[in-house]
């Protein structure tokens, strides 16, 4: 069977998202929101066997996470809770290797898929304007 | 009960036999009903059996071709349409308990396609619950129960078209209808060894289809051999005013002969697209390889672009799916979901935000591009379909099935068409599939690829003794 890589998000993320197990499982969030972080680093709260998260991250996840309580907290048991903790962990890890990728202005929104069926090289493939003889040199 | 070979004879043997009055339309559909009813609970492969409409469809099928009126290759061919698809009158589950007694009052596009070309509607075929769109972690995930591999009834047909899957492998129709959104025809077409198209992103209306995440959802056959799946792909697919996210009239239509001199095509091996190959598979996969190294000379082997693919995808899913299933969430009728995940998951997909979505969505126009600077110099990317057999029916998917799959992510963030033939059997004769990844737009060159392969091989003709 295939190995789980902690680094890569696992196949069909999207409807299983992988069972990673969060150390914060054992913390409140009070705890968690209310830590100090040590003065002059970025410390990363290593889980057993979950991802890595920096305290930032893992801030932000536990701020996702409390949203979800305190929405439907009421509907959720314990274990349920537990389980939503290790996906939040798992997802925010995710999250932040997508927020890592660079990306600018003139990379289109994509706001709908609109698939690349015209392909670039028809534009590539016109042949280029010739320049005209002793054109003036842009400044 | 007739020869059990009638029940896999293709497609386009099939419409030989009707083509020639040899074969009525009314006594095969009978006998597939027969056969349904016998074995499909066995599997747990259909929603709902349609008798009705099936009969009278026959009917009326046989009445017009002996009249002269022969409609083409799927006149009269029965099938089976994953229970996410709207029939008029008829249950429509979408595989889950709190939609088990939906029903609507009109037809999906695809639906009424093939009522147009004659073709012959058994039932719906059962599915993972909201196709997947809840998160699952069991194969269980259905309201009709798990869905039982023909090859082995101790392991699972994949999902979501987890029906659809095991009434093609199991011979209860000769084709049938499935969805993807990630994964959902590519790998129960693998599991089952049967042959699935998923069409590019827009050529197939979804009117009428449940929708997941309305950017990435396609629907496509799933068949006995990528001639099949060609032939009825070129019966469904066409722009639909009811469905914005179907392409243009002129690209979006697609027609099929298999006279029509195929172009040479470039082909080349994906070398990344899994880590390692498992479970008996390596074997049967560098046969494979090596069949193709035959039939297309000069193959080269190319890898994927890195990237975060399958976090963009999988963001691009939760969010769009936590938009589809608002009501379902909010209501808390998620908890009657078969399955612990998507009992809570959907509660954390409604937390993600904007920004981040946006984010998703540049990615997939990067993504886009480089695939895009790929297909300048292929036409097809090959590569394995899955990277292991048929899974175990309790295993815990979220641990026992969880590797990367940049290719799907690509593939179904980009709207690429892929198609999945099998190529082999593991040790435990459990079937594998190799897929055939083509540009958007370019669905015939991976039907032709497959079909090429299939030409030479003989995977897609062996089938589960069912007794």
């Amino acid at each position: 069977m295939g190995s789980k890589n902690g680094s890569v998000i696992s196949r069909r993320e999207f409807a299983r998202r992988a069972a990673f197990v969060s150390a914060a499982a054992s913390l409140s969030p009070a705890n968690l929101l209310a830590e100090k972080p040590v003065a002059g680093s970025v410390p990363e709260l290593q889980t057993p066997t979950g991802p890595k998260l920096s305290a930032e991250s893992q801030k932000e996840m536990e701020s996702r996470l409390q949203a979800v309580f305190a929405q439907y907290g009421s509907r959720l048991n314990d274990a349920q809770k537990a389980d939503l903790r290790r996906l939040a962990a798992d997802g925010q890890a995710g999250l932040d290797r997508l927020r890592a990728y660079p990306t600018d202005n003139s990379d289109g929104p994509a706001l709908y898929l609109r698939p690349l069926m015209e392909r670039e090289k028809k534009l590539s493939s016109t042949p280029p304007t010739p320049k005209p003889t002793g054109a003036p040199k842009k400044s | 009960m007739p020869g059990e070979e009638i029940f896999y004879l293709s497609v386009t043997e099939l419409a030989k036999r009707i083509e020639s009055k040899k074969l009525s339309p009314v006594e095969l559909t009978q006998i597939y009903l027969d056969r349904s009813q016998k074995f499909g609970p066995r599997f747990n492969a259909y929603a709902t059996l349609t008798p009705e409409i099936a009969l009278e469809q026959a009917k009326a099928a046989e009445k017009d071709i002996k009249r002269g009126h022969y409609r083409g290759p799927l006149h009269g061919i029965p099938y089976a349409a994953k229970d996410l698809l709207a029939v008029k009158g008829v249950p429509t589950t979408w595989g889950a308990k709190p939609f088990a007694n939906q029903v609507f009052d009109y037809n999906a596009t695809v639906i009424d396609h093939l009522k147009n070309v004659g073709a012959v509607m058994l039932g719906k075929a059962s599915m993972i619950e909201l196709a997947g769109g809840s998160g699952y972690r069991f194969a269980s995930a259905s309201f009709q129960g798990e869905a039982k591999n023909p090859w082995d009834p101790t392991c699972w047909t994949c999902g979501s078209s987890s029906g659809s899957g095991a009434i093609v492998a199991a011979g209860l129709a000769a084709f049938a209808i499935g969805t993807e959104t990630w994964g959902s025809i590519i790998c129960p077409s693998a599991f089952c060894g049967i042959s699935g198209l998923r069409p590019t992103y827009g050529r197939v209306s979804r009117y009428g289809a449940m929708a997941l995440a309305p950017s990435m959802d396609k629907i496509g056959p799933m068949a006995r051999s990528a001639e099949d799946c060609a032939r009825i792909f070129a019966a469904i697919a066409g722009h639909d005013l009811k469905d914005r996210g179907t392409i243009a009239i002129d690209k979006a239509a697609f027609t099929y002969s298999p006279s029509v001199s195929s172009r040479s095509l470039r082909v080349a091996w994906l070398n990344n697209a899994w880590k390692s190959l498992d479970g008996g598979t390596a074997k049967p996969f560098a046969a494979a390889k090596a069949v193709l190294k035959k039939l297309f000379g000069g193959m080269k082997e190319v890898a994927l672009p890195a990237g975060p693919w399958e976090e963009a995808g999988s963001l691009i899913v939760q969010v769009e799916s936590a938009a589809s299933f608002r009501s379902l969430i909010r209501s808390g009728k998620i908890g009657e979901l078969a399955d612990p995940l998507g009992q809570i998951a959907p509660y954390l997909n409604e937390q993600y935000s904007a920004p981040d979505y946006l984010q998703a969505l540049k990615v997939r126009e990067i993504v886009q591009k480089k695939m895009d600077a790929i297909f300048e110099s292929f036409d097809v990317l090959v590569a394995p379909s899955q990277p292991v057999p048929a899974t175990p029916l309790t295993l815990n998917l979220e641990t026992g099935l969880a590797f990367p799959d940049p290719l799907g992510a690509i593939g179904n963030i980009c709207g690429l068409p892929a198609l999945s033939v099998p190529c082999g059997f593991t040790e435990k004769n459990l079937p594998v599939g190799l897929q055939f990844v083509a540009g958007a737009g370019d669905d015939i060159a991976a039907i032709q690829a497959a079909r090429t392969f299939q030409q030479h091989t003989d995977w897609h003709k062996r089938h589960p003794k069912i007794h």
